[in-house]
């Protein structure tokens, strides 16, 4: 596999956990709908900022691995079962949803397609992602998993997509933008600078979680 | 039908699920002040008083609460073993668990139920009824 892939994977995929674990925890202590700000901003910024740079099918899922994995360690301190599940399905969900779309994200050139595809991305990746925690929390967790709780329950999470749908219809179309930027950085630069941001962000939630205990 | 038409409906249909949801959710939201028990209603007092004080240690620290084994026990429930209990919230969120899980939990003055070896997200706020299945 591509080196400069997988230090990609990496990078995203912890700067995906760090703003999970540090920027959720903010958000949740401020009675902000954290859940529903992390995917329809953090998380769709950062699979299609991916997409976008790699072009790579698959990249996405991994990170979601990375991410997952940061969430559940969010090392010492409780486990963080629910948000890692469903980091890890929303990285799948998200490489579904994203299958058919054209790697160099020409399907998207008007502003409708733009913020269509906000739109549908972030308020599936959501709920999918919850529905999965619904079904893989009480089942990993030990208590057992009952269908009727979550059909009685579905209106509730069809509802909780829509502020990450909103969020979604706005977050696409600017991070498309990025495109115009002509950036590159050389390989020279490119893997100390993806070690150090890895480091930092795995560095912070273990010094945050060793603080928080 | 291509892309560019199938995405356009796709968000318009998930954008009105999501809000015939959020006003079905409004509309079917419970307000109360009581729990339901086998038909009875009880306050959080009166099930303090019932199950008496208790601390758990959860992954998130110390909760003290009323204990939920106890309360079940004094309502006059005969087998405790044999059935399953659904603890529901006021925003329609349901949890059914078995008795060896149900009997380590607390229910806190906030009307929060938590249980010391779950995950924090099968604890269930703004109780308002314990079905015994």
């Amino acid at each position: 596999m591509d080196k400069r892939l997988i230090a990609g994977v990496l990078v995203f995929g912890s700067l995906w956990g760090f703003s999970e674990v540090i920027i959720g925890t903010g958000l949740q202590n401020a009675n902000l709908p954290y859940g529903a700000i992390m995917t329809g901003f953090f998380a769709l910024s950062f699979l299609v900022l991916s997409r976008m740079i790699f072009r790579q099918p698959g990249m996405q899922l991994g990170m979601g691995l990375v991410a997952g994995g940061l969430r559940v360690f969010n090392p010492l301190v409780g486990c963080h079962l629910c948000s890692a599940i469903a980091i890890m399905a929303e990285a799948a969900i998200f490489e579904v949803i994203w299958y058919k779309m054209s790697p160099d994200f020409s399907d998207l050139k008007t502003i409708t397609m733009q913020t269509s595809m906000g739109v549908a991305a972030a308020y599936l990746v959501y709920v999918g992602g919850y529905i999965t925690t619904q079904i893989l929390t009480p089942i990993v967790g030990g208590v057992g998993f009952y269908l009727e709780n979550l059909i009685i329950f579905m209106p509730r999470i069809l509802a909780s997509g829509l502020l990450p749908a909103i969020l979604g219809a706005a977050v696409l179309p600017t991070i498309l933008q990025v495109r115009k930027l002509d950036f590159t950085i050389k390989d020279r630069f490119y893997y100390p600078t993806a070690l150090g941001l890895t480091i930092l962000c795995w560095a912070s939630v273990i010094g945050f979680s060793v603080i928080g205990s | 039908m291509g892309k560019q038409k199938i995405i356009p409906v796709l968000a318009m249909t998930l954008l009105i699920i999501g809000i015939i949801s959020a006003l079905y959710v409004s509309a079917t939201q419970i307000n109360k002040d009581t729990i339901t028990i086998i038909g009875q209603e009880y306050t959080v007092n009166d099930l303090y008083i019932l199950g008496g004080e208790k601390t758990i240690e959860t992954a998130y620290g110390e909760i003290t609460g009323a204990s939920l084994e106890n309360i079940i026990k004094s309502i006059g429930v005969s087998c405790t073993l044999c059935n399953k209990y659904t603890i529901k919230g006021a925003d329609g969120y349901p949890k059914t668990i078995e008795w060896d899980i149900l009997k380590t939990g607390v229910l806190t003055k906030e009307n929060r139920v938590c249980f010391p070896d779950t995950p924090k997200a099968l604890w269930v706020r703004d109780v308002v009824e314990i079905e015994v299945n």
